[in-house]
């Protein structure tokens, strides 16, 4: 279990890394991120979750071909890896099968 | 693209980040930068610099050499064995660069110690915190003046009334002979309150701190103990005293102390106050004196309770001593005695001026920094044939920076042996030399660890930044291309390498040559004239004036005697001044109080005019001899039978003597008169014999002492001996000076060896193919030593003169009356430095001459 174990913001960027494929990269995930779930990120903190994720194995990169726009530079563009994948799925699996166990009265806010 | 995003953040996040992770760092941060920017250029800037700021993480930042951390470890063990292997190959070379920085080091030590010590004197005083010295300020004519000296009544008075007072201790000094059984000794004391041992602490052999509860008991130190007692227990051993006031008193041995050696309080003996009481003052008033008055204030109370209460006492003591007015009491934290003590007329606690200790740092930094100059010089030398070495390790992937640290490594290798080996030379010679010379022990110690270590740790510093650092990074440049095709050429003309060496022999210089100039006038004032004849003369200073005329009837009818007189002051030890005034002229005069007689009995010089005379009335009142000197300061053309006041009697002057030195050549010679005195108030009896003679009638003088005053010790003497204290110190200063010479030359020298023999290893392919074809060997000398004199000559000329007025500063200011600068020592000097400077080039020449050439140039 504890190799797959993600933190609440790499989950949100591991996702949205596998949201926007073929087309992650720092900028376009911190957009991703604000546009969908409203959180406005700092673009270094996006980088060192990024650098993180592909130490764990969980995200590849490649460059990108060079474009006209940043100056001529390339991105660095992640890609979800087998391992990726799996721990995305394993996080989900547990989040459902944790909230399916929730007893049904815990969740019905009525007024006694 | 109009806008730009700042250039210092630009170039800042270039010059941080690691290079993998630029391009994409830079990349968002441009676009981010361009999609703002079109918006709003000044946002936009703002957060990109935001944003550089922001990626400057330990993770983003370039590591310098991250791959080659760790090597400087694993290659420490392969550095060291080069290191020690290089040692051993350039054996001579080595010994004598190592030798030289340690005897450096040794000289090093032995005066931190010697200053260490002189800066944490009495430091065992546990409540030195809280101890003050109490001084009176007086008015002394021109200035004003500190004594030691206090009121007797001052202790008690401001004990009783001032709060803040815990102990107030006093001390008084007398003299008198001492006797146990047959051993008599005039000895120096100290009266002392009975709170002595709870201001200071003092480490008791025998006995204890309760001793004064009695005044009959005695404390001594524990040399004297075995000066009186020898092997016995001196506990409880009666000893008697004879005071000077003539009063005799038993006294018994309650405790022995054993002061530690950075003791300054220099007492042998110590006496209860209760017993001066009984046996000098028994009335005392405000005008009598204390030599000495230390309070001890009780913790967390300052001085300044006291201070502001003081004005109190200054009355009371006014009013009894109205000629010696105490202008102020002044307060001097017990600490402070250590370096403050000389601003305290005749003190009893402190090491004196520092100026000395000061100078003498300077000199042993500076041979520290000529052995240091010298080490780096072989150095360097000795890197050449390491030329190759530095190539293939640069070749074979060695870093810049890893050959610099190799040549550090080594280098903190061979300082480390050189202070080792420094510390031995100290320990074994230098610190007992030093304490040959000074006559207080110094151990070899420091005052804390913590002093140890820093200095230490600081000495090694120091030489090895200064010797190593310019070698490593100078070696470490070159290229390995030029060392292996065998370009590069090195040490042979280094510019750097030959400044040094003139450096150093500009510094030999100096030394050599203002310790010659110092010496010489040493020996120039030994055998100056004293401006009398003392060689016959024989002096007995006397306990009591009645001994006078028992030993003049006991030795004036000797056969060897050719005249005998008395005096109350005697040339040679006396220089108190009183003030004079004639007219409008004011001067300091010595005024010396003789017998008939005492003036031809010291064959003083009579210029003009006549001595005393028995048979004329008006000698023994109005008459007066004067010096030289003295009818200067009166400004008198014909000086006989001038007439002037002094203490309250119409003087007329008789005769004037040549001038001469009453005392020692440290003070000059101030205006001197002659008056007679009465037999009965006589202190000396000093007496001429026949050529030959003096050996022989100071033992009989001795034996006859023991007839008359059997309770006296015998303080006769020759006058030629009354000087003995500035001889003893001349002498040492000498030896000093000479060992300081020879440190300085030897440095030089092996400095000069070591870069010598090294050049001429190197050239010795040179040299060999120049015999081939047929050079001669004076040829070679010449070739090869060109430089050398060179630097010699250029040395002499900066340094001797150099040393000259250095030295000259000195002399003009502890002696009243120096020569001139001669110029024996310059050629002394040069005489010294060129005999030894040949004999360490010729020495390796001699290597060149022997040289086979074929030899040479057949091995490779």
């Amino acid at each position: 279990m504890k190799g797959y174990y993600l933190g609440e913001l790499e989950e949100l960027v591991l996702l949205t890394v596998g949201v926007l494929f073929p087309e992650a990269y720092g900028v376009s995930v911190m957009d991703e991120i604000e546009k969908q779930v409203a959180r406005s990120l700092n673009i270094s903190a996006v980088h060192s979750v990024l650098t993180r994720l592909e130490d764990k194995g969980f995200l590849k990169s490649k460059m990108s071909d060079p474009t006209e726009e940043r100056g001529g530079r390339r991105k660095r563009i992640f890609l979800l890896t087998a391992a990726g994948k799996r721990a995305l799925e394993e996080s989900n699996e547990v989040r459902n099968q944790l909230y399916s166990q929730i007893p049904k009265v815990a969740l019905q806010f009525k007024l006694a | 693209m109009s806008v730009k995003p700042p250039r210092w953040a630009d170039k800042f996040l270039q010059w941080y980040c690691r290079p993998d992770l630029l391009e994409e760092i830079q990349g968002d941060a441009y676009e981010l930068f361009e999609r703002t920017s079109n918006e709003n250029p000044r946002k936009a800037k703002w957060q990109f610099s935001w944003n550089v700021v922001r990626f400057f993480r330990l993770k983003n930042i370039k590591r310098s050499n991250s791959h080659y951390s760790n090597n400087t470890f694993s290659m420490l063990k392969s550095y060291l064995l080069i290191g020690f292997r290089n040692v051993m190959r350039n054996g001579a070379t080595s010994f004598i660069n190592i030798f030289g920085l340690a005897v450096g080091v040794a000289a090093t030590i032995t005066i931190f110690i010697f200053a260490d010590q002189f800066f944490h004197t009495d430091d065992f005083q546990q409540k030195r915190d809280r101890i003050y010295e109490i001084t009176s300020v007086v008015n002394a004519g021109k200035k004003m003046t500190t004594l030691s000296e206090t009121p007797y009544l001052l202790a008690p008075a401001m004990k009783e009334e001032i709060a803040g007072i815990e102990e107030i201790t006093r001390f008084k000094l007398h003299s008198g002979a001492f006797r146990f059984q047959d051993k008599v000794f005039s000895e120096s004391f100290y009266f002392t309150d009975n709170n002595f041992f709870k201001v200071f602490n003092f480490p008791i052999t025998e006995g204890g701190t309760q001793v004064f509860e009695s005044p009959k008991n005695i404390v001594l130190t524990k040399k004297m103990a075995e000066k009186y007692f020898g092997d016995q227990s001196p506990i409880n051993q009666a000893v008697s005293v004879k005071f000077g006031n003539g009063h005799s008193e038993e006294f018994v041995v309650g405790a022995v102390l054993d002061p530690p050696a950075n003791n300054t309080m220099g007492f042998d003996f110590l006496l209860s106050m209760q017993a001066h009481e009984k046996i000098y003052s028994k009335n005392p008033t405000w005008a009598d004196v204390v030599h000495a008055t230390f309070l001890l204030m009780k913790p967390r109370h300052g001085i300044d309770e006291v201070a502001t209460l003081a004005d109190k006492y200054k009355v009371l003591q006014n009013e009894a001593s109205p000629q010696w007015k105490t202008e102020e009491f002044k307060f001097y934290p017990f600490n402070d005695l250590t370096t403050r003590s000389y601003e305290i007329e005749s003190g009893i606690v402190g090491s004196g001026e520092p100026q000395g200790v000061y100078a003498l740092l300077v000199v042993v930094f500076m041979l520290l920094l000529l052995a240091t100059f010298n080490y780096m010089n072989i150095s360097i030398a000795t890197v050449t044939t390491r030329l190759k070495e530095i190539g293939i390790r640069k070749v074979l992937g060695g870093q810049r920076k890893e050959i610099m640290q190799q040549f550090l490594t080594e280098n903190f290798l061979l300082c480390l042996i050189a202070v080792t080996l420094g510390s031995f030379i100290s320990y074994l010679f230098f610190m007992p030399w030093l304490n040959a010379l000074v006559e207080f022990k110094i151990p070899f110690s420091f005052s804390s660890t913590t002093n140890m270590i820093l200095f230490f740790a600081a000495l090694i510093a120091f030489i090895m930044l200064l010797s190593g650092l310019y070698p490593a990074v100078y070696i470490s440049r070159f290229q390995p291309v030029v060392i292996l095709k065998g370009k590069e050429k090195f040490g042979q003309r280094s510019k750097l390498s030959r400044i040094l060496l003139t450096l150093q022999f500009v510094s030999a210089f100096t030394t050599i040559v203002g310790c010659f100039v110092y010496i010489d006038n040493n020996l120039y004032l030994k055998n100056k004239d004293w401006g009398y004849d003392h060689h016959q003369n024989i002096v007995v200073p006397l306990a009591s004036s009645d001994q006078y005329i028992k030993l003049r009837d006991k030795i004036t009818n000797q056969t060897n005697v050719i005249s005998l007189a008395g005096a109350v002051n005697h040339i040679g030890w006396y220089r108190s001044t009183a003030p004079i005034e004639h007219d409008d002229q004011k001067f300091e005069v010595v005024p010396f109080k003789v017998g008939f007689d005492y003036l031809e009995t010291m064959n003083l010089r009579l210029s003009s005019g006549r001595l005393f005379d028995k048979t004329i009335q008006s000698d023994q009142v109005e008459s007066v001899v004067v010096n030289e000197n003295f009818v200067r300061a009166m400004g008198w053309d014909n000086p006989i039978n001038q007439t002037f006041e002094y203490d309250s009697v119409k003087r007329n002057v008789i005769g004037v003597v040549k001038n001469f030195n009453y005392t020692d050549f440290y003070r000059s010679v101030l205006p001197v008169m002659f008056t007679i005195a009465p037999e009965e108030e006589f202190d000396y009896l000093t007496l001429k014999v026949t050529n030959d003679a003096t050996p022989n009638m100071e033992a009989h003088i001795k034996n006859l002492w023991k007839e008359i005053a059997p309770d006296d010790p015998y303080k006769g003497m020759l006058q030629d001996e009354v000087f003995s204290n500035w001889t003893h110190n001349s002498e040492n200063e000498m030896k000093l000076m000479s060992f300081i010479t020879a440190i300085t030359i030897m440095l030089a020298c092996l400095g000069l060896f070591g870069l010598v023999s090294y050049n001429i290893t190197r050239r010795l392919k040179e040299f060999s193919v120049r015999k081939v074809f047929g050079a001669s060997t004076a040829q070679i000398f010449k070739l090869m030593n060109r430089d050398y004199i060179w630097i010699l000559a250029i040395a002499f000329v900066i340094g001797a003169p150099f040393g000259v007025w250095l030295m000259d500063i000195l002399i003009h200011q502890t002696y009243a009356d120096p020569q001139p600068a001669g110029i024996l020592p310059f050629a002394i000097s040069i005489l010294l430095m060129v005999v030894t400077v040949a004999i360490t080039i010729g020495s390796q020449i001699n290597r060149i001459v022997k040289e086979n050439p074929a030899q040479t140039l057949r091995s490779e």
